[in-house]
């Protein structure tokens, strides 16, 4: 029944799964939207920052015009300096039309800062000096970055704030998914195995949240109605099996094999109680003549007769069986007295008196001839009792039929005396 | 014996020789570029076709000048000698480039140049306080200049004010 199962530390849960792909799915996202964002904002960040560039140079092309047409380099180095100190650029520098440098200013900053800006911006923006269609000389700018960098460091750092967020996010939605589907799986395992360990029919898993997992309760439960019912079925079924192997079908008592299960298990409990018990063995007189003068019909309802004659004699705890034919057989334990024993096999033979109606009309009285067997005196097992109880009937009906006559052995001093007893009843 | 003094002698002097028509002759150089951008800062009430200039009294760097210029914008600028004491320097020249002058030809000048709108630009007149517009100042590395303001505003000629930003004020090195 048991299919071997790989170790449960190698099967990840339910549960850690959905919190992974929540997170997993959750941190892509913001990652990839953040990255898009950050990566659209430099681009575009990038474009302005070349079109300021572009202005700036122009202003600084119109401010130095004048001293390069007059090749004044101290004019043209404080022009450069008195716009670029002001403006995002890291680097300006003027070249006369002879590709001379006239002048040159550079922004004095932190290397990582240069070295970030150059990745960033990309290569020098450079604007000629164009004076009434004559180019004068040119400008070669480089732009510094450091709005850039920072916007950059502050996108990256919202980023990761948001990707923190998410996370808390993700987690505290996968806790309330995975509360929604291990919640009903949890309950139906409880009730799958309540029913496999305990035979539990009863329970039934509870409605769910989630369509998919309340479908599976509902068929779940109706596979637990189907089960229920099968299993009422089979009891039932068993039941009358076992009785049916047991009894005997006209009579409905129990069959010889029943008894004497029931005799060596009565025997030992009287045993070990050292109390008493007796057994009587009846026999119909004349009963094949029964049988042949008014049918099988009459035969059978004389025995049924015969069977509620005998248990209407008994008491609650004593058992009669039929072993077979006209025989029956009547186990009386416990047995406070011996007499008890006698006065019932008495009582048992004077029921018999009333005649019995047969189906075909009429009637017939029948006679039963018992022989009575005590314990321990007239056999210590089953097997012994019942071969005495059966001589005691055979030695009754040589002597007269319709009698009862109890179980002798010679040996046995006990059993002269109870003899005596019996007599004087 | 006269060999050896001659060598010695172009040893000596060569150097000088060679060096200074050189000198003079890019000097001259950046004193034509100095005057054509002057002359593309300045505007007239009436713009000429061509412009007149004309070189007045004793002058050191003006011989690139009379050669002829040609601006930036494609206008030619006829450049010719004239006397101290033109009285036409008003109505013909547009603008005057003035030599070595004492005080009294520089009022001369003055006086013929008053009521007409004409730029005049002098070669060595380091105070720049009479007379003319702008004053160069020529030196061997280059050649600056500075600017009369009251003679600006009242000369009738536009002058760009980068320009007048650029000169040096008054005795300013």
């Amino acid at each position: 029944m048991n299919v071997p199962r790989t170790p449960a530390r190698r099967r990840p849960s339910l549960r850690r799964l959905l919190y992974r792909a929540h997170l997993g799915v959750a941190l892509a996202a913001v990652s990839l939207a953040g990255l898009a964002v950050v990566a659209v904002g430099v681009l575009t960040l990038r474009v302005y920052a070349e079109h300021n560039l572009r202005l700036i140079g122009r202003s600084m092309a119109y401010t130095v015009e004048a001293a390069v047409v007059f090749n004044d380099a101290t004019a043209a180095a404080e022009a450069l300096g008195l716009i670029a100190s002001r403006e995002e650029v890291a680097r300006a520098t003027l070249y006369d039309r002879n590709g001379g440098v006239l002048a040159d200013w550079q922004r004095s900053g932190s290397g990582f800062e240069h070295d970030a800006t150059q990745w960033l911006l990309g290569p020098e923006s450079v604007l000629p000096i164009v004076r009434d269609g004559a180019t004068l000389g040119e400008i070669h700018l480089r732009g510094s970055g450091g709005r850039l960098l920072s916007f950059l460091l502050t996108g990256l750092g919202g980023m990761l704030a948001c990707l923190l967020l998410i996370a808390l996010g993700a987690f505290y939605l996968s806790h309330r998914v995975v509360e929604r589907i291990i919640g009903p799986l949890d309950r139906l395992a409880d009730v799958a195995q309540a029913v496999r360990r305990d035979r539990e029919f009863s329970h039934r898993v509870p409605a769910a949240h989630i369509a998919e997992l309340d479908e599976l309760g509902g068929n779940f439960n109706a596979l637990l109605d189907e089960l229920e019912s099968w299993q009422t079925r089979l009891v039932s079924e068993n039941a009358s099996l076992a009785h049916r192997a047991n009894h005997d079908s006209l009579t409905h008592l129990p069959n010889r094999s029943f008894f004497e299960g029931r005799l060596s298990r009565a025997l030992r409990d009287v045993a070990g109680r050292e109390e008493k018990a007796a057994l009587l063995f009846i026999d119909t007189d004349h009963f094949k003549t029964i049988n042949d003068r008014f049918g099988h019909a009459a035969g059978d309802a004389v025995l049924v007769a015969i069977a509620t004659r005998i248990s209407g004699q008994l008491r609650e705890s004593d058992l009669v069986a039929r072993l077979g034919g006209d025989e029956f057989a009547v186990l009386l334990a416990p047995l406070s007295d011996d007499a008890i024993a006698v006065r019932i096999a008495d009582d048992i033979i004077a029921s018999m008196a009333v005649p019995i109606s047969l189906p075909a009309g009429g009637s017939v009285t029948a006679s039963l001839t018992i022989g009575i067997a005590l314990y321990p005196q007239h056999g210590p097992t089953p097997e012994a009792l019942l071969h005495s109880a059966d001589s005691a009937m055979y030695e009754a009906k040589r002597q007269a039929r319709g009698e009862r006559r109890l179980a002798v052995c010679g040996d046995n001093e006990q059993d002269k005396e109870t003899s005596d007893v019996v007599e004087t009843l | 014996m006269i060999v050896l003094i001659t060598l010695l002698l172009t040893l000596l002097l060569t150097p000088a020789r060679a060096a200074e028509p050189v000198s003079i002759a890019r000097q001259g150089e950046a004193v034509g570029q100095v005057v054509l951008g002057i002359l593309s800062y300045v505007r007239w009430p009436q713009e000429p076709a061509e412009l007149q200039l004309c070189v007045v009294g004793p002058t050191e760097f003006a011989d690139g000048l009379l050669s002829g210029l040609v601006q930036n914008s494609g206008r030619h600028v006829a450049v010719q000698r004239r006397a101290i004491d033109d009285p036409q320097l008003g109505e013909s020249c547009d603008a005057v480039y003035l030599g070595a002058l004492g005080d009294f030809d520089r009022r001369q000048v003055g006086m013929a140049l008053s009521g007409h709108a004409v730029l005049s630009i002098s070669e060595r007149d380091p105070d720049c306080s009479v007379g003319s517009m702008f004053c160069l100042d020529i030196r061997p590395a280059r050649v600056a200049f500075a600017v009369n303001l009251d003679a600006v505003a009242r000369s009738g000629v536009r002058v760009h004010p980068n320009v007048l930003k650029l000169a040096r004020q008054g005795s300013r090195p």
